[in-house]
């Protein structure tokens, strides 16, 4: 039973707030991701969980029992390293064989777990296998398998991934959200790649400059980002900046790029300024005469520039007032638009997301 | 204080560390130099010696002169040794393990008999010298500094080239096709990429001839003739026998050391903001190279080997001729293995127990020093690390008398056994280990030891059972200099040496200083015997294990 | 990996098995410490073990680093005995020394002992040229100190650094009294330095001319006769202006260990026969004058055959300071 409760965890360096006052519960059995940029304080807090950074202040607990206060080795913590710190001086069988070791089982208990341990990774012919024999997809799977024998209570692991090829890439996070999901352990994942950490995660937490932005489920975080900041780096969004007109029935019509759009209704009053977040996949090309579907807003933009990419194309078109506007079509029975050309295009408003300001 | 995760193990490596070097090297030594802070009645606190040393004239030549052939003998030894590591790591050479071997010889032979026997050779009526006179060339003498530095040069590479070899070795080559993929020619990669990440291990060993050069004065004191150097002015006026005069000496003294705590520190300021482990899996593979380069190559370690190797062949070959007297007469003979053999062989004991002794403390010490000011950087480990640098620049001659005034009384009485000489000895080549077990760790991934503690296990036990086994080739070869520099110990054994623990460095100076070239020379290869033998075996040993040495 | 280690470890014991085996000794000792050179330490060490069967250790450096250990060891003393350091030495640091009358002391002329019996004269060093005759023909030879102005010898005479040697300290200071004393012995000195290579220790003189490196040296009578001896073409010139025997003594050391050895050795190292034994190896003129000389190797003249300077120690000793500093910034000058 392993929920993890941060409690007002800060850390500084020097000037520089890596982790400012956050505050997470992460429940039994989830898989949770932190989410940012390079820099945005994600690994430097996964490293308090695991005792290589120490706090300015703040309380870590697994379930009831503080860990902050533990020495690293004793926090019973299953890290996954980004670079697979496999030990160069000890075959595969050894490497996952070390926790064990340490925690004193018994030799032949050891091997049988070394052995099932690798067969969860797939790797079950490895064990006297040396490391530089291997590939670096070979050696994620020994740092996660040499993690997971030990019966970690919680699983750690420090963008484990971006060392390995897109195609590897693609299929480890499966295998590793699969392992989890069968083992129902406790697993904190820190990724700079949104897609990952979308395809991944029970939950993620989105963090910038040593602060949580957002906490939530991949899609409430990708559909209603917080922020402006959540809404682009959750991927690629048109984050327009308008003014409220009023309200039309349900909706809010709001002017932006000279352009009207209506958007679902949020307590904004006429007159003021509003930033929202409308994906360009929200977005669809109005045919000849084509009606949209009743309630759709429904807006106009000139082609610039257009891409085609097999099952998606990506189009660059200017409002009236020349604010860029991004457009992604699935695959389409029409023409690829030409650069001048104007499209009508409607959207269900309530894909509108209006991030707070922050 | 921040030290980090295992800040238990990191604090007690440090407390120790500064307590006994505290204990056995700083304190004996501020009582030496003490005397320059105080006036001549000993009562007053004072500048007046550093106002007087700093404003004559001679001191300052003094001065310039240590400090110009140090800057010297350090960029030529960098300069020569640099390429002969990366030759025998990324080359196809010859006779790459002799080469190795003997490359560690020139640390083997205490300086002052390397610079009698360089004098035989190449002094004004050298056998060289007279040689190429007859034959019409025109070749000055050894003397002065172009000399020095080329005796500093052959005798001090192998400060550079060992730590600089586990260097190049340690590079992941990804890192160099990486850069050939972007488009830069093999030899842009090495300069742009592989040079600067073994950089550190390069500067560390440059820092150790530097240092060296600064404090030894048998090379000079033979060699600079009559210009003034630093160390050769202190050890006069410390232990000379007409102008002792220990304010004027503490001053030299304090130099020499505030000169080595300056180069430190520019060093860990460099260092500090870098950060070079890569990760190697393994030893990145040899460079292919034509007929031509290959030979160009192999000729050029050997050239540098073999004229390093020298003064050896001058020594041993001197050992078989007959003297005299003092007199050297060209006839083979072997009178003074007789001689020698005649006498005890106490000393040859004496010297292998106390190397070999000094080795282990030294490591034992040294190791978990340089992993401490390596892998956590904060003021006290900074302090710590110019504290164990340190004594490789206080002169031996000053170790030792502070070791004396400070031991022969009181509540620790340790002058007159073996337990001193050792003492001294793990004190002096304390900075061997330190150093090469920093410059091996900067290639040391610190996620391996996080992934060991993260496994559960301590990080004193990480330390023991993770880091010392992948440090073991820079151990052994920290241990192996240590070895081989406390065999060939001089200044300070004199001072602190009591009868029958005389060395065989003892013998070789007294005899050569009386009548007995002849008997230095056969006790110098004996010496040379009694290091060569080990030091080969523990290659042949690590190459067994396919690792490699340092 | 263990293997590795075990291996390892196998060669540290080996090395220190080694070095432990024969190390075993109870017997009666004596700690001399000595700046004589090897082949003395040697020869009278063995010599005195065969007679008494005390065991003797031998501790040798050069005098200033010999003294420096007394001094620092003063409060529990190593050694037992000091031998073979200048008069002025033994003068300076007498607190450091026991008294004891040797029964030698009626042989020994009054000048060359310790009124008080807190050391005693072995041998006399005098101050002498040495001549590399294969590099400079004999009849090239100076004849005395004021020969050696001469610019033609410029760059051709080594000497030793008197601020590391005690008797090249009294070497020059011998010759300011000489060459009229005060501001203008000092010029003359200063020229003499001009001509100089002011090496830094006193072996790199006489082996030097020995070798061929200089073919002067200024430097003491022994080591012209030992290098004669043993056939280098180095020739001893006394100066005809006068020379110096500087003394060399024996003390035994406060408190040492060992004071009864320390005692038979002070009585035997000045006995007849052992001078001359010792005269025959290494050419230690004996401080007791009743050997004659002309009969024994080498044939060195009598003290009483040559012309001795005049000679202040005491005055010079007493202000050594100044004088070092002076010689210091001659040295420097004439670089």
């Amino acid at each position: 039973m392993t929920a993890v409760a941060i409690e007002g965890v800060s850390r500084a360096f020097g000037a520089v707030q890596a982790v400012a006052a956050i505050s997470l519960d992460i429940r039994d059995g989830e898989f949770f991701t932190l989410l940012g940029p390079s820099g945005c304080g994600k690994t430097t807090l996964l490293r308090m969980i695991a005792g290589f950074c120490e706090l300015d202040c703040g309380v870590i607990r697994f379930g009831d029992k503080r860990i902050d206060t533990l020495a690293a080795h004793r926090r019973n913590t299953g890290m996954v390293f980004q670079n697979y710190a496999i030990f160069p001086n000890l075959n595969v069988g050894a490497n996952v064989a070390y926790g064990l070791r340490a925690r004193k089982v018994a030799t032949a208990r050891i091997a049988e777990r070394v052995r099932s341990a690798l067969k969860l990774v797939h790797l079950e012919d490895y064990e006297a296998r040396w490391p530089h024999q291997l590939s670096g997809g070979q050696l994620q799977r020994v740092a996660i398998a040499r993690a997971l024998v030990i019966e970690p209570e919680v699983l750690l692991l420090d963008e484990p991934l971006s060392n390995l090829d897109a195609q590897l890439r693609v299929e480890m996070r499966g295998e590793i959200r699969q392992l989890q999901q069968s083992l129902g352990i406790t697993a904190i994942y820190v990724t700079h790649d949104q897609e990952e950490a979308l395809a991944i995660s029970d939950r993620i937490a989105v963090m910038r400059a040593g602060r949580l932005e957002q906490v939530g489920t991949p899609d409430s975080i990708y559909r209603n980002s917080a922020t402006p900041f959540v809404a682009q780096f959750m991927g690629i969004t048109n984050l327009l900046e308008g003014k409220v007109l009023g309200h039309e029935g349900a909706h809010l019509v709001v002017e932006a790029g000279a352009t009207r759009f209506r958007i679902e209704s949020v307590a904004i009053a006429p007159g003021e300024a509003i930033t929202f977040s409308l994906r360009p996949e929200a977005l669809r090309v109005l045919g000849a005469g084509e009606a949209p579907p009743p309630d759709w807003g429904v807006i106009e933009a000139q082609v610039a520039r257009a891409e085609f990419l097999g099952t998606l194309t990506r189009i660059e078109a200017h409002l009236p007032d020349a604010t860029m506007l991004r457009i992604a079509l699935l695959d389409q029975t029409i023409e690829t638009p030409a650069a001048g050309q104007t499209l009508s295009l409607c959207y269900d408003p309530r894909r509108v997301s209006v991030p707070e300001r922050s | 204080m921040k030290f980090g995760a295992g800040a238990g193990f990191r604090i007690t490596v440090t407390v120790f560390g500064l307590l006994f070097l505290g204990l056995f090297f700083l304190y004996p030594v501020l009582r030496v130099f003490s005397a320059s802070f105080l006036d001549s009645s000993g009562a007053q606190l004072t500048l007046h010696n550093y106002a007087k040393v700093l404003s004559s004239a001679f001191y300052l030549d003094s001065m310039v002169n240590s400090l110009w052939i140090g800057v010297l003998a350090t960029v030529a030894t960098t300069l020569v040794a640099a390429p002969m590591a990366f030759a025998l790591a990324r080359l196809p050479l010859a006779g790459k393990t002799a080469l190795m071997a003997l490359s560690i010889l020139p640390l083997v032979l205490p300086s002052f008999v390397g610079a009698y026997a360089l004098l035989l050779l190449f002094g004004r009526a050298g056998i060289v010298t007279s040689g190429l006179h007859a034959l019409g060339i025109p070749f000055g003498s050894i003397y002065g500094t172009p000399g020095i530095v080329l005796v500093y040069v052959l005798t001090l590479y192998p400060f550079v080239l060992l730590p600089a070899l586990a260097g190049f070795k340690a590079v992941d080559v990804s890192v160099e096709e990486a850069s050939q993929n972007l488009g830069a020619s093999r030899w842009r990669s090495l300069r742009t990429v592989t040079v600067p990440i073994v950089m550190p291990a390069i500067l560390s060993g440059a820092l150790l001839v530097f240092i060296d050069t600064l404090e030894n004065f048998g090379v000079p004191f033979v060699l600079a003739e009559d210009m003034p150097i630093l160390a050769v002015e202190a050890y006069k006026l410390f232990v000379g026998e007409t102008d002792t005069n220990p304010g004027s000496a503490g001053v030299l003294g304090v130099l020499l050391v505030a000169s080595t705590a300056a180069v430190v520190m520019i060093q860990r300021r460099y260092l500090g903001r870098r950060r070079f482990a890569t990760g190697a899996r393994r030893s990145p593979p040899l460079i292919p190279l034509s007929r031509g380069f290959r030979a160009l190559a192999t000729a050029y370690c050997w050239t540098l080997v073999l004229a390093s190797l020298v003064p050896f062949f001058a020594v041993i070959v001197i050992s078989f001729l007959e003297f005299r007297g003092p007199v050297l007469h060209w006839h083979v003979s072997l009178d003074n293995y007789v001689e020698l053999f005649e006498r005890s062989l106490r000393p040859l004991q004496n010297t292998l127990f106390l190397s070999t002794l000094a080795a282990l403390g030294a490591a034992l010490l040294g190791v978990p020093i340089g992993y401490v000011v390596t892998r956590a950087r904060t003021r006290i480990t900074a302090l710590l690390d110019i504290v164990a640098t340190m004594p490789f620049a206080v002169a031996g001659t000053v170790l030792g008398i502070g070791m004396i005034i400070t031991f022969n009384s009181g509540w620790l009485v340790l002058t007159g056994g073996w337990f001193i000489l050792v003492l001294a000895y793990v004190v002096r080549k304390v900075p061997f280990s330190v150093r090469t077990s920093s410059a091996i760790l900067h290639q040391i991934d610190p996620s391996l030891e996080e992934a060991s503690i993260n496994l559960g296990v301590s990080p004193a036990m990480t330390f023991l059972r993770l880091t010392v086994p992948l440090m073991l080739g820079g151990i052994v070869g920290g241990m192996v200099l240590t070895w081989v520099s406390a065999a060939s110990e001089l200044s300070s054994t004199v001072l602190l040496y009591s009868g029958q623990w005389q060395t065989l460095t003892v013998v070789m100076f007294q005899a050569l200083e009386s009548t007995g070239a002849g008997l230095a020379a056969a006790t110098a290869s004996l010496l040379i015997f009694f290091t060569v033998v080990p030091i080969a075996l523990i290659y042949r040993l690590l190459r067994r294990y396919e690792m490699s040495l340092l | 990996m263990n293997g590795r280690f075990r291996t390892l470890a196998h060669i540290g014991l080996a090395c220190v098995t080694l070095a432990l085996s024969g190390i075993a000794q109870a017997q009666q000792k004596l700690v001399i410490y000595t700046s004589n050179e090897a082949t003395l330490n040697e020869l009278t060490s063995s010599a005195f073990s065969k007679e008494t069967g005390i065991q003797v250790s031998i501790v040798s450096a050069g005098s200033g680093t010999i003294i420096k250990r007394i001094q620092a060891e003063k409060d529990n003393p190593q050694g037992d005995i000091i031998w073979g350091v200048s008069r002025s030495l033994l003068q300076t640091n007498k607190a450091y020394f026991a008294p004891y009358k040797s029964q030698h002391v009626n042989a020994i002329a009054a000048e060359f002992r310790d009124p008080d019996n807190l050391w005693i004269g072995t041998n006399l060093h005098l101050l002498v040229i040495l001549q590399n005759t294969k590099m400079l023909p004999v009849s090239e030879s100076p004849k005395s100190w004021s020969d050696l102005l001469n610019t033609k010898y410029k760059g051709k005479i080594a000497f030793t650094d008197p601020r590391n040697s005690g008797s090249a300290y009294s070497n020059v200071t011998m010759l300011v009294d000489l060459w009229g004393g005060g501001d203008a012995g000092w010029q003359k000195v200063k020229a003499l330095f001009g001509n100089m290579r002011i090496l830094n220790r006193s072996s790199l003189v006489f082996q030097g001319v020995g070798k061929g490196e200089y073919p002067l040296g200024v430097s003491l009578e022994y080591a012209g006769y030992l290098w004669a001896n043993n056939g280098a073409p180095v020739k001893t010139i006394y100066p005809s202006d006068g020379t110096l025997a500087l003394m060399e003594g024996i003390a035994i050391i406060k408190g040492g260990p060992n004071n009864e050895s320390a005692r038979k050795y002070v009585d035997w190292v000045n006995r007849k026969d052992v001078r001359e034994m010792i005269l025959k190896a290494t050419f230690r003129r004996p401080a007791r004058a009743d050997l004659d000389l002309s009969k024994l190797p080498g044939g060195m003249p009598s003290l009483s055959s040559l012309k001795l300077a005049p000679y202040d120690e005491a005055a010079w000793t007493a202000k050594r300071k100044e004088t070092l500093e002076r010689i210091k910034d001659l040295i420097q000058e004439t670089r």
